[in-house]
């Protein structure tokens, strides 16, 4: 479904990115984890061309995105964030709309569907994330984990081959982060494709089938979550992951 | 009769025979493409027309031209005379035209009128550049002090008694006073220069800053004498000049037909009797045609013989209307005149905002060298006055074919002006949004277009509803400027039935009302729609 291949990305003098690779089949959970500064969020925002990157390849669903700039990378990249949504820290939610309108704006003006039929998704998505009562309200209204759960709404609603989720409780009160995460495995179980960036252990080891482990710009450490959390190969994810427990 | 002074453009130019079409300037605009050359057709199209278009201003234009008492949107004066007569032994009726009266050569050029007749005096320079008419006027000046409190016989001696001291004179700023003051007695007088004729008087009358005179034209001073009591004339009338009618340089045929119509009107007696009326004829008026014709052919016409003396009770004078009076008889003509204020303004603004739209996001989202082609043009739209780029439209602009109603010239520039600062005020809205909003419209798909129509701009249009609310009130007061390109708005007919009436105050009041009555429903609006966009889903 998705294949970085040897993506490397430079800031001045830093590289931010030293040659990443790393693949994400259909259905698959992957999560990002590794020290602040390791490059999770920049190498999650390369995949939908949020960040541009120097070298290397990114292929989504068959879709070649190249580093260089122009035309082809434009028609590329509409293509690619039609297949990939994105779920953001701050949510980033519309918030001169309401959450009803917050959901049916991709489907309606880039999709270009009836604003009939993306209504009855909506309401069907905001059901789904336990917000039927909310379609109305603007978002500002809402707590943090609600705004979050009308984010991945908004993801949804695009009917995404893969969500990208870029730290989405790090922004919530504790108490607020079960709401998020429930709807995130419930995602999970039915089969959604997904790249999870987050610091949450027992998310990672509840929901994800990889988890990679990124430092300093590169991928340390690859495995199932048995295996990184039980056995930790790597001195990085280790003292990581001493650092979280 | 007299030109209609509730039309706030009374310049109908005939559409353009050969040539013309219509074009879209951007924003909507239409504008008149005008192929034909003006030159030298001048009689050919006021005969066409059926009509002499003669530019004045009515501002301030007693006994020239203003506004009757008894009826206030007739226009009389002695110019309104001498312009009908004119017309009339031309076979066409008479058209007036309203222009400020420093822009009325600038008309002329433009091919909006077909003559200036607005006192006017013969200079050396004018008859260079103008065709310039026999004279239907010779005026002098008078020296005005306060009266009682001087005893002098001259400018000379009030220049002598001041000693190091110069005196302060004031002039109508451009008039024949203050040339020949320039001209005369540079070196001796500190001369002040007024926006009206009145308004001199006036000052001196009050001792305005110590001034010390008013050198004005005579018809002025014999107009509005009984309006200030308190002045009286120092000495006898000096200086000498003769008010002409102007022409296109090369209109020599119209120019021609004017003369033999005004030395008609001499020899018949026309003339006479319309200064009269006015109170306006003297004796230096019969000598004319010995100074203008030394051949003599011209004498013994010129002067009719036998004419008895004016009848007195029939002269026309000007007589202060004051109080709830002149507020019943005028008002409604300040009504109209906001109604164009209020079109201006209501035209112009949203213009104004759409194009500070466009120019805010290419310069913020359009390539380099769009970027700062706007900045440039942003920068020098606020670096240069309104009124300049109001003239630029309105009167250069023809030179390269381009001629625009006066109306949507008045638009036009608001709406360019106003642009630069909306432009402005648009980027900082647009950089008030945060960054994560792009961000997922990005995400979801959208086109930076798509993103900044469906996201951006309706979030930034919320942060500049009050700066934009600011501006749109500024731009209410600024459409006054509009009256230098001969659009008769609220503040110019103030000017012209405050002047011709002298109530300064009342008028004042009602026109400061109307601008108040104007703006406060905007701020209203603007709040509500403020806190509507700010609560529930619009």
């Amino acid at each position: 479904m998705i294949q970085l291949c040897d993506v490397r990305k430079r800031f001045g003098e830093h590289e931010i990115l030293r040659g990443v690779s790393m693949s994400v089949s259909k259905g698959e959970v992957s999560v990002l984890m590794g020290p602040s500064g390791g490059g999770k969020s920049t190498l999650l925002r390369t995949i939908n061309g949020l960040e541009t990157f120097d070298s290397g390849a990114i292929l989504v669903d068959s879709i070649h995105l190249g580093p260089e700039p122009g035309a082809m990378r434009e028609q590329s990249l509409r293509a690619i964030r039609r297949r990939v949504g994105m779920v953001f820290q701050q949510f980033h939610l519309f918030p001169h709309r309401s959450v009803l309108e917050n959901i049916i704006e991709g489907p309606v003006y880039v999709l270009g569907e009836s604003r009939q039929h993306a209504i009855e998704v909506a309401n069907r998505l905001l059901k789904r994330v336990g917000l039927s009562d909310k379609a109305q309200v603007r978002p500002s209204t809402l707590s943090g984990g609600q705004q979050q759960r009308v984010a991945i709404a908004r993801a949804l609603a695009m009917n995404p081959e893969v969500i990208l989720f870029d730290e989405p409780t790090s922004a919530l009160d504790p108490e607020m982060t079960a709401e998020v995460t429930s709807v995130m495995a419930d995602l999970a179980t039915s089969g959604q494709t997904m790249i999870v960036v987050t610091h949450d252990m027992n998310f990672a080891k509840s929901v994800a089938h990889q988890v990679h482990v990124l430092s300093e710009g590169q991928i340390v450490e690859s495995g199932s979550p048995q295996q990184i959390f039980a056995v930790p190969l790597h001195e990085t994810t280790k003292r990581f992951l001493s650092h979280l427990a | 009769m007299a030109g209609d002074t509730q039309h706030a453009h009374p310049i109908h130019r005939s559409q353009p025979s050969c040539g013309a079409k219509w074009l879209m300037v951007a924003l909507g605009i239409s504008a008149v493409l005008a192929t034909e050359s003006f030159g030298g057709q001048g009689l050919d199209r006021v005969r066409q027309r059926g009509r002499l278009i003669w530019g004045a201003d009515q501002e301030g234009g007693g006994p020239f031209v203003y506004p009757d008492a008894a009826d206030p949107t007739e226009l009389i004066g002695f110019e309104v005379e001498i312009a009908e007569q004119l017309a009339s032994r031309l076979g066409v009726a008479a058209q007036f035209a309203q222009g400020q009266w420093d822009k009325l050569p600038d008309l002329l050029n433009r091919g909006d009128i077909d003559i200036v007749l607005n006192g006017y005096e013969w200079t050396q320079d004018r008859s260079q550049r103008f065709g310039c008419s026999l004279p239907y006027y010779i005026y002098q000046l008078q020296l005005l002090g306060r009266r009682g409190e001087t005893s002098m016989q001259g400018l000379d001696e009030l220049i002598k008694l001041s000693g190091n001291r110069k005196p302060k004179i004031g002039v109508l700023g451009g008039s024949a006073a203050h040339d020949y003051l320039t001209e005369n007695h540079a070196a001796q007088v500190d001369i002040i220069q007024f926006e009206g004729a009145a308004e001199v008087m006036r000052g001196v009358e009050v001792g305005l800053e110590g001034l010390d005179a008013n050198l004005q034209d005579l018809p002025v001073w014999t107009f509005f004498e009984k309006g200030f009591t308190e002045l009286s004339p120092i000495g006898s009338p000096i200086g000498k000049g003769y008010y002409v009618v102007l022409t296109r340089r090369d209109d020599e045929e119209l120019l021609r037909e004017l003369n033999r119509a005004i030395l008609e009107m001499l020899t018949d007696g026309t003339m006479r009797t319309i200064l009269e009326k006015y109170g306006l004829w003297n004796e230096v008026q019969a000598s004319r045609a010995l100074e203008m014709l030394p051949n003599g052919q011209f004498v013994a016409a010129t002067v009719r013989s036998g004419s008895t003396a004016s009848n007195s009770t029939n002269v026309t004078e000007y007589e202060p209307v004051r109080g709830w009076n002149v507020v019943r008889q005028r008002g409604l003509l300040l009504f109209q005149a906001a109604g164009i204020t209020i079109l201006l303004a209501v035209t112009a603004m949203p213009l104004a905002i759409l194009a500070g739209m466009l120019m805010a996001v290419g310069r913020m989202f359009g390539p380099r060298w769009l970027a700062s082609l706007v900045t440039i043009i942003i920068e020098i739209i606020r670096g240069t006055p309104l009124v300049l780029q109001l003239y630029v439209i309105f009167f250069l602009l023809p030179e390269i074919g381009l001629s625009i109603h006066a109306f949507w010239a008045g638009v036009l520039g608001l709406a360019i002006n106003y642009s630069a600062y909306e432009a402005e005020i648009y980027r900082a809205g647009i950089q008030a949004v945060p960054r994560g909003q792009m961000e997922a419209a990005k995400a979801l798909g959208m086109s930076p277009v798509l993103a900044l129509r469906r996201i951006i701009l309706p979030q930034a249009t919320r942060i500049v509803i009050p700066p934009v609310t600011n501006d749109f009130i500024a731009l209410f007061k600024d459409t006054a400027v509009c009256s230098v390109i001969t659009v008769v708005e609220l503040s110019k007919v103030y000017s012209i039935h405050a002047r011709s009436t002298g109530a300064i105050v009342e008028l004042g009041l009602l026109t400061a009302v109307l601008y108040l009555a104007m703006n406060y429903p905007m701020s209203q609006l603007a709040s509500r729609l403020e806190k509507r966009m700010a609560r529930g889903p619009a």
